[in-house]
């Protein structure tokens, strides 16, 4: 009876294209680079590119400071870093502050909204995090190997990494403070003290990940490649699908009486 | 909302304030509005109020259970070593805790854990939800709500350091004996609660400044967050590269960093002035500076170098920190805008 | 033939009962919901939304309930309260990306003739963050408005409207409901609810204390009596003789004319007009002073409080 002009039929579409809509994408892509927040997340890989750049000129030979540039800082402090920010932002910004209710009064399916939230925030934190990863270890002298396996460990962990904080995100408004805590303490610090405390650990599927394609002791990496992209994948879906669920019983909490 | 009519008012009005001035004699009493005539308490006092809220709101008090979570877990975590200390203490050995260094790198993550996650609970909630006016049309000057809150966050931070060393203080005093044993304890603490004061002012400063530039608590926790952490990476890794280029001296594979053990070189005892340059990058490696310049000992398992007479540099560098970020807070609510 | 079910829905936040036992069948046309702070307006409207899940009871929509079902937003459309919406989108950006959400075919079209009908063409190419509240009502509507939805739930449409946005808005959702939408929203500026809707569900702390035409809902409240103000030529003759009419409960002469207080609507209607005609009083005027929507409201929330 309405709507007959406008709305056509909706055209079958693809199983993939199915999980990713462009719409919600490029929202949240506008949203999460929007003017100050972009440079909140620029600015670590801007000093990783510099630091490298400068140690390469003061020290050009390699001796340690590759591995601790690429390990401490690159690996250990800004990949989980832009993940948390990025990831707990993509959908808990608008949680928040509530425009979540205009997309979620729609009828895409939550799966969508929660896979392709998590696709850009995936995404966003390889571009600012894996990428000058590479980039630094490319310039930094002798490293390529390295580089490239901790490249590759990077986009692993940008994807499990923005899974988890995504999920985060949907269950609790204080995301990124319980992000927070499990980066720094759980993983910088409880999860090298006591073994077997590496299998709840992201960072340590990255660099058992990282690990296999560029061996080096250095990397103190605990997991064998097979357990680590198990775990990772594991880690992932039950993390997206959690996510999901949770999101198709988004509940507005009305002021009561 | 009463759709009653009826009451019949004498002369047909309904007025309330003053009299109806129909006849003479005749008065309508107002019993409406009356004035406050009584003690009010001065601006010490709202400042008081402020800072006590405001300190109670640092640990999650007054607002749920899941914002206890965050601040408490920290705390407990970081009083642990004092009660593992006390233990092995216990058992005759060694202490495996100091007073003035504690365990370094833990408590730097875990007080930037803190400042992130709690200093936004202060300054970000306001502007979120735009109390502010509230709180200036109040008989304070616009220099008291910074006041009272920088006041209750020192506090706050004051507590989470000072309140493990305390408790190192008791497991030691349980575990040695003689008047003489105590009385080195005592002195030995000292100087810890000091280097707690020091952090304590300093964290509080910079994370209440960062946190005041936005209202999106979400967003202050990641800017503060990423302040401390990329400045402690980058000054940990400079002091690494630079004494490594000394005396390489036996690897002592000592702590754990963030992301991996750190093999630390004991550092020989004249470091360069690159490797004292460097420990100016970050407050944490500043406090350490600082300390070591005032007579502390070199932690091993710390990276910074004892700095010696350019300590002075650390001290003013450190000072200059927290004059920029106390200036910064107050006039960021000079003009009271509401975001 | 209604559209929205709700039977026997109870809502409940631990010992807080936002919601309590309410049994409602709303059709097409515009219906208002009306009732005090705190009544359980929004609750109701978040769980015919689908924003919230009935503690008991099931609320429908077409008999498909409303919980954990995306797909009933092709016919439903929402406007929240929450004034939050993406601020660094304009106007005209927000209702499209709206629209695509919804698989329109057309987004454009649908998008301009919602932004139209709301009549922000003029400032749909503005950041939303430049709005007035009145603006991001508006554009809010037109988003919810923008898949042509036969459902429309508009929780306090009218906030910060200024009166010329608000006739406006009015005039659009009589139409639209005259088209044979449903239309439900929410409300506590009386006026508003008394010109706009024929049918009021009356909600007082989350029971429903009245449903139907506010006048027939004044009828039934027998207990109460109707007041009238009574203009005549000679007032003081038509009190004396009121006061011997049985129908009559008090009579009050004021500056401005009589006050009747009757407790037989129905016979002080049919007799008065004779009554001044044959005593020759001319009746100059005759108006009920409490069918307002008002004082309905008012009699039920304090005989809730009763």
């Amino acid at each position: 009876m309405f709507a007959a002009n406008f709305r056509g039929d909706d055209p079958p579409r693809p199983p993939m294209q199915a999980y990713f809509n462009p719409t919600i994408a490029a929202l949240t892509v506008r949203a999460t680079l929007g003017r100050r927040r972009a440079f909140l997340f620029a600015l670590p890989a801007v000093v990783l590119i510099a630091l490298t750049l400068i140690l390469r000129a003061s020290h050009p030979q390699a001796l340690v400071w590759p591995d601790r540039v690429l390990g401490d800082f690159g690996f250990s402090v800004l990949l989980p870093l832009t993940a948390l920010i990025v990831g707990t932002g993509v959908l808990g910004a608008e949680i928040d502050d509530g425009s979540a209710i205009h997309l979620l009064a729609t009828p895409v399916r939550r799966s969508t909204i929660v896979v392709t939230k998590f696709a850009v925030a995936a995404m966003v934190t390889a571009v600012f995090a894996a990428v000058p990863e590479l980039l630094a270890g490319l310039l930094a002298p002798d490293s390529s190997g390295l580089a490239v396996a901790l490249f590759v460990g990077a986009l692993v962990g940008s994807v499990i990494y923005s899974a988890v904080f995504v999920l985060a995100s949907v269950l609790t408004s204080r995301a990124i403070a319980f992000g927070l805590l499990y980066v720094l303490i759980w993983e910088g610090v409880l999860s090298n003290l006591v073994g077997g405390a590496r299998i709840l650990s992201i960072a340590h599927y990255c660099l058992g990940i990282a690990n296999a394609l560029h061996p080096d002791v250095g990397l103190h990496a605990g997991l064998t490649l097979g357990t680590s992209v198990t775990l990772g994948i594991i880690v992932t879906v039950g993390a997206l699908t959690i996510a999901s669920r949770r999101l198709s019983s988004f509940a507005i909490q009305g002021e009561p009486a | 909302m009463s759709a009653n009519t009826s009451a019949p008012m004498t002369g047909g009005q309904t007025g309330q304030a003053g009299p109806a001035g129909v006849g003479a004699g005749s008065v309508i009493h107002d019993l409406g509005y009356r004035r406050y005539d009584g003690l009010r308490l001065g601006r010490a006092q709202i400042v008081r109020a402020l800072a006590w809220h405001s300190f109670r709101a640092a640990f999650g008090f007054g607002r749920g259970a899941k914002a206890k979570i965050v601040p408490l877990v920290a705390l407990v975590a970081l009083c642990l070593p004092a009660i593992v200390n006390a233990f092995a203490m216990s058992r005759g050995n060694a202490r495996i805790v100091d007073y003035d260094t504690y365990t370094p790198t833990f408590r730097d993550l875990l007080m930037t854990v803190f400042v992130a996650v709690q200093a936004p609970e202060l300054v970000s909630r306001d502007l979120r939800s735009r109390v502010l006016p509230l709180y200036f049309a109040r008989p304070i000057k616009t220099i008291d709500y910074p006041l009272a809150k920088y006041l209750a966050f020192t506090g706050a931070c004051l507590v989470m350091m000072e309140l493990p060393l305390l408790l190192l203080y008791g497991g030691s005093i349980a575990n040695v004996h003689g008047g003489a044993a105590v009385w080195g304890q005592t002195r030995a603490l000292i100087p810890g609660l000091l280097v707690g004061l020091m952090w304590a002012v300093v964290l509080a400063a910079i994370s209440l400044f960062l946190a005041s530039l936005t209202g999106r608590r979400a967003f202050a926790t990641g800017a503060v967050a990423i302040f401390f952490l990329l400045t402690f990476t980058l000054a940990e890794i400079l002091l690494q590269v630079e004494s490594n280029l000394n005396q390489v001296g036996p690897a002592v594979p000592v702590q754990t960093g963030p992301g991996g053990q750190i093999v630390k070189h004991v550092l020989p005892p004249a470091p360069d002035v690159a490797e004292k340059v460097s420990g100016l990058f970050s407050p944490f490696t500043l406090f350490d500076g600082v300390r070591m310049w005032l007579g502390g000992a070199a932690d091993p398992a710390d990276g910074v170098a004892n700095p010696g007479a350019f300590g002075v540099v650390y001290a003013l560098v450190l000072i200059a920190i927290l004059a920029l970020c106390l200036y910064g807070l107050a006039a960021r609510y000079r003009k009271a805008r509401l975001a | 033939m209604s559209v929205i079910k709700i039977e026997n829905v109870s809502r409940w936040y631990g010992n807080v009962v936002a919601v309590n036992d309410i049994t409602v069948d709303i059709g097409p046309g515009v219906t208002g919901l009306l009732g005090p702070n705190g009544a359980g307006k929004s609750t109701i409207l978040h769980m015919i939304a689908g924003f919230l899940a009935p503690s008991r009871g099931s609320l429908t929509v077409h008999d498909v309930p409303t919980w954990h079902n995306p797909d009933i937003y092709r016919t439903l459309g929402l406007v929240p309260e929450r004034d939050s919406v993406y601020a660094f989108l304009t106007g005209e950006e927000f209702v499209r990306a709206t629209a695509k959400l919804h698989r329109l075919g057309n987004p454009g079209a649908a998008t301009r003739r919602a932004i139209e009908m709301t009549e922000m063409s003029s400032a749909a190419d503005r950041r939303i963050a430049t709005y007035s509240k009145g603006m991001r009502q508006r554009i809010k509507v037109a988003a919810a408005l923008v898949h042509d939805p036969e459902i429309l739930l508009l929780d306090e449409p009218f906030n910060g409207m200024d009166p010329r946005q608000r006739i406006h808005m009015m005039e659009l959702l009589a139409k639209l409901g005259a088209e044979g939408r449903t239309i439900l929203f929410s409300s506590h500026i009386l006026e508003e609810v008394e010109k706009l809707s024929g049918t009021i569900q009356v909600m007082v702390a989350g029971r429903l204390a009245a449903s139907g035409d506010f006048r027939e809902i004044r009828r039934l409240m027998t207990s109460r009596p109707h007041v009238f103000n009574v203009r005549s030529s000679d007032d003081r003759r038509l009190a004396a003789l009121l006061v011997g009419r049985p129908y009559t409960t008090a009579v009050e002469l004021t500056a401005k004319g009589l006050q009747v207080r009757t407790s037989d609507f129905g016979a002080f209607c049919a007799q008065i007009a004779t009554l001044t005609r044959d005593q020759k009083i001319a009746l100059r005027e005759l108006l009920p002073t409490d069918e307002s929507l008002e004082s309905v409201f008012g009699y039920l929330i304090s005989s809730q409080g009763n």
